[in-house]
């Protein structure tokens, strides 16, 4: 028989262990399950339902949420993927409602996709409760009918922040019937609420909570959030409540093989690997070929399109065509159903992903995993390799390294994922600009008493100055709304300043469609005239800039370059709140004013970062008061031979390693974090590197690198010194730097900046 | 650095738009002379007020081209007709009719949303008062729906989208200071506004009530405030205080309310008189108003004028009064409004009239060849006049094959 012929995984393993590319080979033992029985509070018909379900006992975990939640404790759970964190919060909840039809709850989730998800889980479970519990989805796609229901009528309803925050609060009048009993409310996927997004979210909560107390209910939250390091003070920060952390997971796992690939070097002289999306499809084909169920994960939908077209061909006699499948954001809940269905089967044996599906979509585990190129976060590689890994069977994971510095470093430390927690989630829900736009809510939800704080913060001074500017209107101890607008309407969560950008795709005429929008200063840079800009790892030509109407008209394009655009930058410290020395340089935090005028834009090939044109930007300069921090070396530290020009190289170069690394450390976006290098920064005359939070008033990026800033600079040192080039290369110090001492500049310099010596604070 | 500088710093990042300015609290009312120039009175509650204005008008008292007056004889008429319709007062007194419009700071239904002034009239036996109660504040609303709910005793509103705008807003705002106020009653509804829509919206290029007042109730407004400047003219009276940035809003609520008494009456003559409705489109959906609502005998006599004119619109009267023939299965006189229609009828009436014959013939009276007949006729019309009637030519084309199979069978 031809199955005789395949091999099992482990001999596919057993092959590998053999293979000379394989650079570190990390095996995690399997673990037992723990579970225990059903509480003995648990209410007699659900016990009847999970049991129709084959469910007898509950993991640790979630009988510990169950409890926790008894006594009405806010909790979050930190589970990995398959581990049935969604009993966490449903049992509970649906507990309360068995004995208190009356009671509400709110669920909470990223995105649209995942509500209707948990809508249908969930309703099946309800049904086998024969239980009256009314549970439906309100979003932009709910209609107006059922919209009326829920509102009178909903246990449970789900939704997302953006809802919550324009369709929900600013309307609470007709939602009596919920917050008067609202109970409990859910914040599932936690981990997604950082940065700007995250801080405005906090707002949110904020803004529920007063609502809540206005109608006299308490809601308990429940988070679930993925393997972040710090679940807890992410939870406490969001929702401004004690937490208690549930993070021993009690659900089985088998053993796991997580193991580094390095493709050969093809080009000696050049330093240049195999491409990482061929070595992961040669590794994924031999997987596929003997029927083992894989996900590869890509960066870019190019890849992912590149490596579906190859395996298709490869299985297509095998098993047919349409047992390997692309899986990519935007799907619809039907396409989505039957991939999972097709894999549960066993019709497909493999999905070729973006990272897309690191949202917790489920669907199901497989045995192998396979992720091209260093996916930037700890966090994120850890959830594309959960993945894979059955309850019960080995599966192995493999992390195949590009040519890419930061991949090489990864291959050459593989204990920085391995070992190292992964990132923290940062937010910031007192930044004042995103305070103040949902103050503007709040108050138009309900009026301002002069002795009321915004979930514990004081707020007095912000409404004083939003009535200074009348926008509020102060009478006695209170402030009213008093303006025609609707100030949640012109504010997105999503993004950042107000005046955002708004990305129109024109491919299509007459289909025109809005694909995205952007912060006015990322789109200087980024959607210039002629730039390309990519969503979703799709190319667009940016064709009009209307810079008036905040407008950006783009076109698919298939090109081989990317764009760079030349940001002329001139900061100014305002204010320095903290400082301290080390032996050769000084660490500063604080205010800074950020002049920026975009100049020119290069086109650079993709794979060689090869310079092919260029061409002017013409745009207004912009004006950006943040937070930053920055580190200047101290006089004595250089010695005379170091020329401005000199010094000015070795400081791009230093900045352009600093901008791949810092984002690293904060957990951010490369984009909302900019680096900046000055041969003699206005406010102490010293070289200076800068790193400013790119959102007006600082989202916390920049405050959390002032303490971490040595550690920073060491790991890009290390970058640096392992790059493989002579003289620095695009991909280490970058391509504005053209001496050829560069590099050894660039090394001395991050040497002088980390120097010790014994460190005192000049608070 | 401190919070304010911060925020002067950011200032260019937050949005402001202006609203008021702040004002240091205020024991006395200001200007309570100028506003008892103006028939106000303070009504207090909890500590706080808000202004009641009452303005008296006569039965006699033109507005527009209607007696206010005349409110009394079409309440009169109501109870006696056998016409049952929305807005028949039939079974109410006529000061239970509560006319009823209010003032707001914005225009969406949104919470902050506030309103400033809820203004109404009644008609009594020997006047008309029109009551307005002013928010003086922003904080005084409990005293201001105080005054509102207690002073007045109705069970009927009369208003101008006050279903989906004004009613929706005065619950929202009710709902904020609930414990403080006694319970909102629900009420009767009576809103113009979907009567206006149904019967003017072919004939008027705005059925806005401004709109509507000048072209069919003959009302000239003279020096009249626009609605949509109402929030500003309010937050220009929050910082000045002075009831005379207020007045151009005041007489602009007093004469829409004084408003919805003679559209009610109009509206209500039109209903009971349709006979003597002299506009063809307006007679015609008099008609359909009277068809939807099951008012069958009242349909057809107005349809029955329709179709005896020799306006256009007579074609569409024909039609809709055969097909109340057709549901009455008094097939006689349907087949004589069919068979017009197809002989002298044109495009659309001619297809859809062969159609019906088709029908008619195929399936009552079993003949498929006349049935045939008709649906050639119609295949032929549908094809050259293209998409005109609601069967495609497909469905036509069906038919003409079954009854092609029928009649060679």
């Amino acid at each position: 028989m031809m199955l005789n012929k395949r091999k099992t995984l482990q001999q596919i393993l057993e092959d590998w262990r053999k293979n000379e590319h394989v650079a570190y080979w990390h095996t995690i033992p399997e673990r037992e399950a723990e579970t225990v029985p059903f509480p003995l509070s648990l209410h007699p018909r659900l016990k009847q339902a999970l049991t129709q379900r084959g469910i007898s006992a509950l993991y640790t975990h979630q009988k510990e949420a169950y409890e926790a939640v008894e006594v009405r404790k806010n909790i979050v759970t930190v589970t990995p993927t398959a581990s049935g964190k969604t009993l966490c919060y449903n049992l509970p909840i649906l507990q309360a409602m068995l004995h208190h039809p009356e009671a509400r709850a709110l669920y909470i989730f990223p995105t649209k996709a995942l509500a209707q998800d948990q809508k249908s889980a969930l309703n099946e479970l309800i049904h086998e409760l024969e239980s009256t519990i009314y549970c439906d989805t309100y979003d932009g796609d709910t209609s107006p009918t059922i919209r009326q229901k829920i509102r009178k009528a909903g246990n449970i309803v789900i939704t997302n922040p953006d809802m919550l925050h324009s369709g929900i609060l600013p309307h609470h009048t007709k939602w009596v019937a919920l917050f008067e009993n609202l109970r409990f409310v859910v914040i599932d996927e936690l981990h997604t609420y950082r940065g700007v997004f995250g801080s405005h979210v906090a707002n949110v909560i904020r803004r529920l909570k007063r609502i809540c107390q206005f109608y006299g209910s308490n809601p308990q939250f429940i988070c679930t959030s993925a393997t972040i390091a710090n679940p807890k003070e992410l939870a406490e920060t969001l929702t401004g409540c004690r937490m208690t952390l549930i993070d021993q997971n009690g659900a089985p796992a088998g053993k796991k093989h997580v193991i580094f690939y390095n493709p050969p070097v093809v080009n000696q002289a050049l330093n240049i690997r195999k491409s990482a999306t061929l070595a992961a499809k040669e590794l994924a084909a031999e997987l596929l070929k003997n029927s083992i169920q894989t996900i590869v994960f890509a960066k870019s939908r190019v890849r992912v399109e590149l490596l579906l077209s190859y395996l298709k061909q490869l299985v297509k006699y095998e098993f047919g065509e349409q047992s390997i499948r692309a899986y990519r954001g935007g799907y619809l809940p039907s396409e989505r159903r039957a991939i999972e269905k097709g894999l549960r089967n066993g019709e497909i044996v493999g999905v070729v992903s973006t990272n897309a599906l690191e949202l917790g979509v489920d669907i199901g585990q497989l045995q192998a995993c396979i992720i091209t190129g260093y996916p930037g976060t700890i966090a994120s590689t850890w959830q594309q390799a959960g993945r894979a890994g059955r309850r019960q069977e080995e599966s192995v994971v493999v992390i195949v390294a590009s040519s890419s510095p930061l991949d090489q470093y990864i291959i050459q430390h593989p204990s920085y994922v391995l070992e190292k927690s992964p990132e923290t989630a940062r937010i910031n829900p007192n930044n004042l600009v995103i305070l103040a736009d949902h103050l503007k809510c709040a108050a138009f939800e309900l009026p301002f008493r002069r002795e009321e704080t915004f979930d514990g913060v004081e707020v007095v001074d912000i409404l004083e100055f939003l009535a200074d500017e009348r926008v509020l209107y102060q009478k006695g101890e209170k402030w009213y709304w008093m303006s025609d607008s609707f100030p949640a309407h012109t504010i997105s969560l999503r993004s950042a300043s107000q005046e955002n950008v708004i990305i129109i795709d024109i491919s299509e005429t007459g289909a025109h469609r809005v694909i995205g929008e952007m912060d006015r200063f990322s789109a200087m840079t980024l959607l210039h005239e002629e730039a390309i800009y990519l969503h979703q790892g799709i190319q667009y030509q940016v064709e009009t800039l209307d810079w008036e109407e905040k407008k950006a008209y783009v076109r698919q394009v298939d090109v081989e370059y990317f764009t760079d655009a030349n940001l002329a930058v001139e900061l100014k410290v305002l204010e320095e709140d903290r400082k301290r020395k080390t032996a050769f340089a000084e660490i500063g935090f604080g205010d800074v004013m950020v002049l920026a005028k975009a100049t020119i834009f290069k086109k650079l090939k993709l794979e060689t970062h090869e310079n092919i044109g260029s061409g002017p930007i013409y745009l207004p300069e912009e004006e950006l008061h943040t937070n930053a921090v920055w580190i200047s070396l101290t006089g004595e530290s250089l010695g005379g031979e170091w020329s401005e020009g000199r010094l000015e190289q070795g400081l791009l170069g230093v900045a352009h390693a600093l901008q791949y690394v810092a984002p690293l450390f904060v957990m951010c976006d490369p984009s909302d974090l900019h680096v900046v290098a000055q041969v003699k920064a206005v406010h102490n005359e010293q070289p200076t590197i800068f790193f400013y939070d790119r959102y007006p008033g600082g989202i916390g990026l920049s405050e959390a690198l002032y303490s971490v800033m040595e550690q920073v600079i060491t790991e890009a040192k290390q970058l640096l010194e392992r790059c493989q080039c002579e003289s620095g290369c695009p991909s280490c110090i970058g391509l504005d730097v053209s001496s050829n001492h560069a590099k050894r500049d660039a090394l001395r310099l991050m040497g002088a900046l980390i120097e010790r010596r014994m460190e005192q604070d000049v608070d | 650095m401190s919070i304010k500088q911060k925020l002067a710093r950011l200032k260019g990042h937050i949005s402001t738009q202006p609203s008021v300015k702040r004002q240091q609290e205020e024991n006395a009312i200001p200007y309570l002379e100028q506003w008892r120039a103006w028939n106000a009175e303070p009504f207090y509650f909890d500590g706080d007020y808000c202004l009641v204005r009452e303005v008296v008008y006569s039965l006699d008292d033109y507005h527009g081209n209607y007696r206010l007056g005349d409110l009394h004889d079409v309440h009169r008429l109501w109870q006696t007709t056998p016409l049952s319709h929305p807005l028949s007062s039939k079974g109410h007194e006529v000061s239970d009719l509560f006319f009823f419009d209010t003032e707001t700071t914005g225009l969406g239904s949104g919470t902050g949303n506030t309103i400033f002034l809820l203004g109404h009239a009644r008609v009594y036996d020997d006047r008309v008062i029109v009551r307005q109660h002013i928010l003086p504040h922003p904080g005084a609303e409990i005293a201001l729906y105080q005054s509102f709910l207690s002073e007045v005793d109705y069970t009927t509103l009369v208003t101008y989208n006050g279903k989906a705008f004004d009613w929706p807003v005065v619950q929202t705002r009710h709902t904020l200071i609930r414990d403080a106020l006694p319970h909102l009653p629900s009420f009767g509804h009576f809103d113009l506004y979907h009567a206006s829509r149904r019967i003017w919206k072919q004939r008027l290029s705005s059925v806005r009530l401004a709109y509507v007042e000048k072209e069919i109730l003959g009302v000239e407004r003279k020096e009249d405030i626009p609605g949509f400047l109402a929030p500003m003219m309010y937050f220009e009276f929050l910082s000045t205080k002075h009831p005379e940035t207020l007045v151009g809003v005041l007489k602009h609520n007093e004469m829409d309310v004084l408003s919805l008494i003679v559209l009610y009456i109009h509206l209500s003559k039109q209903i009971l008189q349709a006979e003597e409705i002299d506009h063809a489109t307006e007679k015609l959906e008099m008609a359909r108003w009277f068809d939807t609502l099951g008012e069958v005998t009242e349909a057809k006599k107005v349809y029955e004028q329709v179709a005896e004119s020799s306006r256009h619109e007579a074609m569409q009267a024909k039609w809709n009064l055969s097909l109340i023939y057709k549901k009455e299965k008094n097939y006689s006189k349907a087949i004589a409004i069919w068979e017009e229609l197809f002989l002298t009828g044109q495009g659309r009436w001619k297809i859809e009239a062969a159609i019906e014959l088709a029908k008619l013939y195929e399936h009552r009276f079993r003949d498929p060849k006349k049935a045939y007949h008709y649906a050639e006729e119609a295949y032929r019309l549908q094809k050259t006049l293209g998409r005109l009637s609601g069967q495609s030519v497909e469905e036509i084309k069906k038919r003409l094959d079954r009854l092609m199979r029928k009649i060679t069978q």
